[in-house]
């Protein structure tokens, strides 16, 4: 029986989420799929679904009535009636969103209604790079990629996210059968497999350089618990300390702020360390991230001396290396192992070597390492949007929106072993086809057996005695009750020497875009941004001295120039950037990715590294045109009240 | 004290849980079907948002210090902006909201220049969404055209669903039963909605918190949003 047409009382999560929402209750059965028959006008139904805008997986659930669309058939126009997805909350009954969501979660719907779809697969008709595609019919597209890999077995790269999930299963087990190597990814999202901090029951918390409240691992989590170890606690407040080359998001909400040198984190950590262990923190150590010793000593005191510390880093080793030295393992406040897990996430991988390449929704190579795709022969794009990447690809084979897919995904960070399961609940509205379903087909005509992993063949061991998957999809995820495991903790730590230039630019994931991912959407390119407020655009932060030096005054146009490249932008004065240190959040710049993001702002990637930052020039371009749009009243020089 | 004694909902913003992440603000978008802004209107200082995190330094390197703030329509008992409209479009309702009725208002945008919050915002223009984002538009909530003021309105949708919820199972709107789109997607929790009649409301217990404070109090506004400070 096609699941699909199977109807199922959705009771558990309707009432949950009427409970804590507006809607009217109503213990109505509610289809896997909703037909339209089945919409009544002003009647709300609410469908579980998981976020995909980052690596953390949140679960949903989505407020579904009654939508009307546009459609043209023989060169008439009609109205449709279609069950739409209004509002998307947080899932009550998952773990890791608790019934919350970020900004980006909630803007991921205006990626399944933007106006720039791709609505069918697309053959390349201009020269690469040109953009200029034909539709083509399922069948042509799935016989071109099928050419493009006959007998190039070896030669093909595929990327996907860096996560286990039945997608990124069903991916391996496609270049497995086919004979290409493993499949790799170019993401900047926190892999798989990071150790679980327990902020909620920390006294005092020392960061260093994970900007954990923001875009680092798995925000919404980390803020639940955030709110928590603040005021969660008669009588506790947690105190919270945050080393960090930038005042990122989750640094403007310490007590107090370390400003290091980019790139010093371990070097810090390892000083902190020393002091634990009764030694004397290097010279070089200390010179590295700029802190004087008389601070690091007093910030290793201080943890020492709270009843529960911990330390949240970017750098996994070096921040179990320091909780060891606490003997924090596997205690309320302290760090807790990664569970076993269903599969293994893809590595990171250089497409530059790649001739034949195969890129999955969400990742962009082309933007992430601009100039990278030059050699390589064929891409074959599966994204739903023309991004940087898709725009040079010979074939493109949209998936659906993740909001139509259907999909299990082992959540990374999650207080328990957990799946977060999807399953499709409003009809794709274009000519998409999910990946594994397009696999499945090029390998058929390619004579290879080849099956997908279903999501519920992929968390099936998650699943308890009893325990069915009905269940499991209505609820919106499976979790399971086990030992984390075993922390490799390093004995000690080898520092690598930082360099030090005068002047040095570093990139890092923005609040809104996060890889740049969320940059087609509008309400992020309106969301303004944290630190300077701006709107549809991002400028590169620069320090007041340095500034002044170069003679550079916020909303200017500057140039930034290193050994790599050079982009054009706007300059914004941020008076916490430390003094010789640039920073520039990835987010725009991308040549295509619809009418909100292409050829807006520009990619801090062509000049510096995602990883490590890199020495720049920067100038003032006299009588640039153009300006910086700012919402913040302080910001904006018309004063409060302005064009409102 | 007519008919307002039933509910004066109120809402209470931790700013010790506060991250600024703005998740509030984006969640606000999609429940109120907020126009949406492009390059040009943005920078002319066009952009609509109902609830704005303001961000403020203090202080010089490396003694900087960040606050986030995040400010919406404080629904005022005592309202600058109501008295100056001409047409009555903005009034306080028996709830103690401070409502816009938009097929009233005229566009003298008089409310906008009284509100020392800068939370009102003038539609220039006819909104326009490319087909197809209006699916998502929530049939809750009008669209506003162009013309017209437009601000936060405490989610008066849901309130008057709640309301009626209990008014057909004969019973009193619970605590916590009401949410206004910001607070329930806020991750840290930090947006408390309630009724301050009900002295037992967690509102109620969070605006009489020693750490509560309330926006530009000193003009006698008598704001319906309090603010706790930070620390302990
Ligand atoms: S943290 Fe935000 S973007 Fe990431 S999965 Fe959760 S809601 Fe989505
Ligand atoms: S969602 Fe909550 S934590 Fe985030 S800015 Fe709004 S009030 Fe602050």
């Amino acid at each position: 029986m096609d699941r699909r047409n199977f109807f199922k009382i959705l009771s558990t999560v309707s009432a949950g989420a009427a409970a804590t929402s507006c809607g009217t209750k109503r213990d109505a059965l509610a289809p896997l799929l909703v037909p339209e028959h089945e919409i009544v006008p002003g009647v709300e139904q609410w469908h579980v679904a998981v976020c995909r805008e980052c690596a953390a997986g949140c679960g949903v659930i989505a407020r579904v009535m009654e939508g009307e669309r546009t459609v043209e058939r023989n060169g008439q126009k009609f109205r449709e009636r279609v069950a739409a997805i209004k509002k998307l909350e947080g899932n009550p009954l998952d773990p890791v969103s608790g019934g919350r969501l970020c900004a980006r979660g909630q803007a991921a719907v205006q990626g399944l209604y933007h106006p720039d779809r791709v609505r069918g697969p697309l053959k390349r008709t201009g020269a690469r790079g040109e953009a200029k595609f034909a539709p083509v019919a399922w069948d042509e597209a799935i016989a071109g990629v099928v050419d493009k890999l006959k007998g190039r077995a070896s030669d093909v790269l595929f990327l996907t996210a860096p996560e286990v999930s039945a997608r990124t299963a069903s991916i391996a087990r496609f270049v497995q059968a086919i004979g290409a190597p493993a499949a790799r990814t170019c993401s900047l999202q926190q892999p798989a497999g990071l150790p679980r901090y327990d902020l909620a029951r920390a006294r005092y918390v020392l960061g260093v350089g994970a900007d954990f409240l923001g875009t680092w691992a798995s925000p919404v989590y980390y803020m639940r618990q955030y709110g928590e170890f603040r005021q969660g606690r008669p009588g506790v407040r947690g105190h919270f300390v945050q080393a960090d080359s930038r005042m990122s998001l989750t640094a403007s909400n310490a007590d107090e702020w370390v400003p290091i040198q980019p790139g010093s984190e371990r070097a810090f950590l390892a000083a902190i360390g020393a002091v634990l262990r009764g030694e004397n923190p290097k010279q070089e150590w200390l010179d590295a991230c700029g802190v004087t010793e008389k601070r690091v000593r007093r910030i290793a005191e201080e943890l020492k001396q709270s009843e529960a510390p911990l330390v949240i880093a970017a750098d996994t080793e070096a921040a179990l290396y320091v909780n060891g030295l606490l003997g924090n393992f596997n205690k309320p406040g302290g760090v807790f192992g990664v569970y076993a897990s269903l599969g293994s996430a893809p590595q990171k991988g250089d497409v530059r070597g790649a001739r034949v390449l195969l890129v999955d929704a969400g990742e962009n190579p082309a933007y992430l390492a601009p100039g990278s795709l030059a050699n390589v022969e064929t891409i074959i794009s599966f994204s739903p949007f023309l991004d940087d990447t898709a725009a040079q690809a010979d074939w493109i084979l949209p998936d659906h929106h993740a909001l139509e897919s259907d999909m299990a995904i082992e959540q990374p960070v999650s207080p328990k072993r957990s799946v977060a399961v999807g399953t499709a609940f409003v009809k794709p509205l274009y000519d998409t086809r999910a990946v594994e379903q397009t696999l499945a087909d090029v390998a058929k005509k390619m004579s290879v057996a080849y099956a997908p992993v279903t999501p519920e063949e992929f968390a099936k061991p998650l699943l308890a005695e009893g325990e069915s998957w009905e269940d499991v999809v209505r609820r919106g995820g499976v979790q399971a009750d086990a030992q984390a495991g075993e922390l490799k903790v390093p004995q000690a730590l080898q520092v690598q020497p930082v360099e030090r230039s005068p002047l040095v630019l570093q990139t890092y994931l923005s609040t809104q875009y996060y890889d740049g991912r969320a940059a087609n959407l509008p309400w992020m390119q309106e969301l303004p941004d944290p630190a300077s407020s701006a709107m549809w655009d991002l400028p590169v932060e620069i320090d007041p001295k340095t500034a002044s030096s170069l003679q550079i005054a916020s909303g200017d146009r500057v140039g930034v120039e290193s050994e790599r490249g050079a982009i054009e932008v706007f300059a914004y004065v941020h008076p916490a950037a430390i003094p010789g240190v640039v920073s520039m959040a990835i987010g725009e710049g991308h040549a295509h990715f619809t009418r909100y993001a292409s050829g807006r702002g520009a990619n801090p990637l062509t000049v510096a590294d995602a990883e490590k930052p890199m020495r720049v020039k920067i100038s003032r371009i006299a009588g640039a045109r153009g300006e910086l749009a700012q919402f913040s009243p302080q910001d904006r020089e018309q004063g409060p009240w302005g064009g409102r | 004290m007519s008919e307002r004694t039933k509910h004066r909902w109120a809402m209470a913003i931790d700013l010790d849980r506060c991250t600024g992440c703005q998740a509030c603000v984006a969640a606000c978008h999609a429940e109120n079907n907020l126009p949406l802004s492009d390059p040009e209107s943005a920078a002319k200082g066009r952009a609509v948002h109902w609830i704005r995190v303001d961000r403020y330094y203090e202080g010089e390197f490396p003694e900087v210090k960040v606050k986030h703030m995040p400010v919406l329509c404080q629904q005022c008992d005592e309202a600058p902006c109501e008295p100056v409209c001409p047409v009555y479009a903005t009034y306080q309702n028996a709830e103690g909201l401070n409502v816009q009725v938009y097929n009233r208002c005229v566009g003298t945008r008089y409310c906008g220049n009284n509100c020392p919050y800068s939370v009102r915002f003038f539609n220039w223009f006819d909104p326009v969404w490319p087909e197809p984002l209006q699916l998502q538009h929530n049939p809750d909530v009008s669209i506003r055209m162009g013309g017209v003021m437009e601000k936060c309105t405490f989610c008066i949708q849901r309130i008057k669903r709640a309301e009626n919820d209990a008014k057909d199972e004969k019973r009193d709107v619970a605590d916590g039963e009401i949410q206004p789109a910001c607070a329930q997607s806020c991750p840290a929790e930090a947006m408390v909605f309630g009724d301050l009649n009900d002295p037992e409301s967690k509102v109620s217990r969070m605006a009489g918190s020693g750490r509560s404070t309330r926006l530009l109090e000193e003009l006698g506004t008598k704001p319906k949003v309090f603010y706790l400070q930070r620390g302990a």
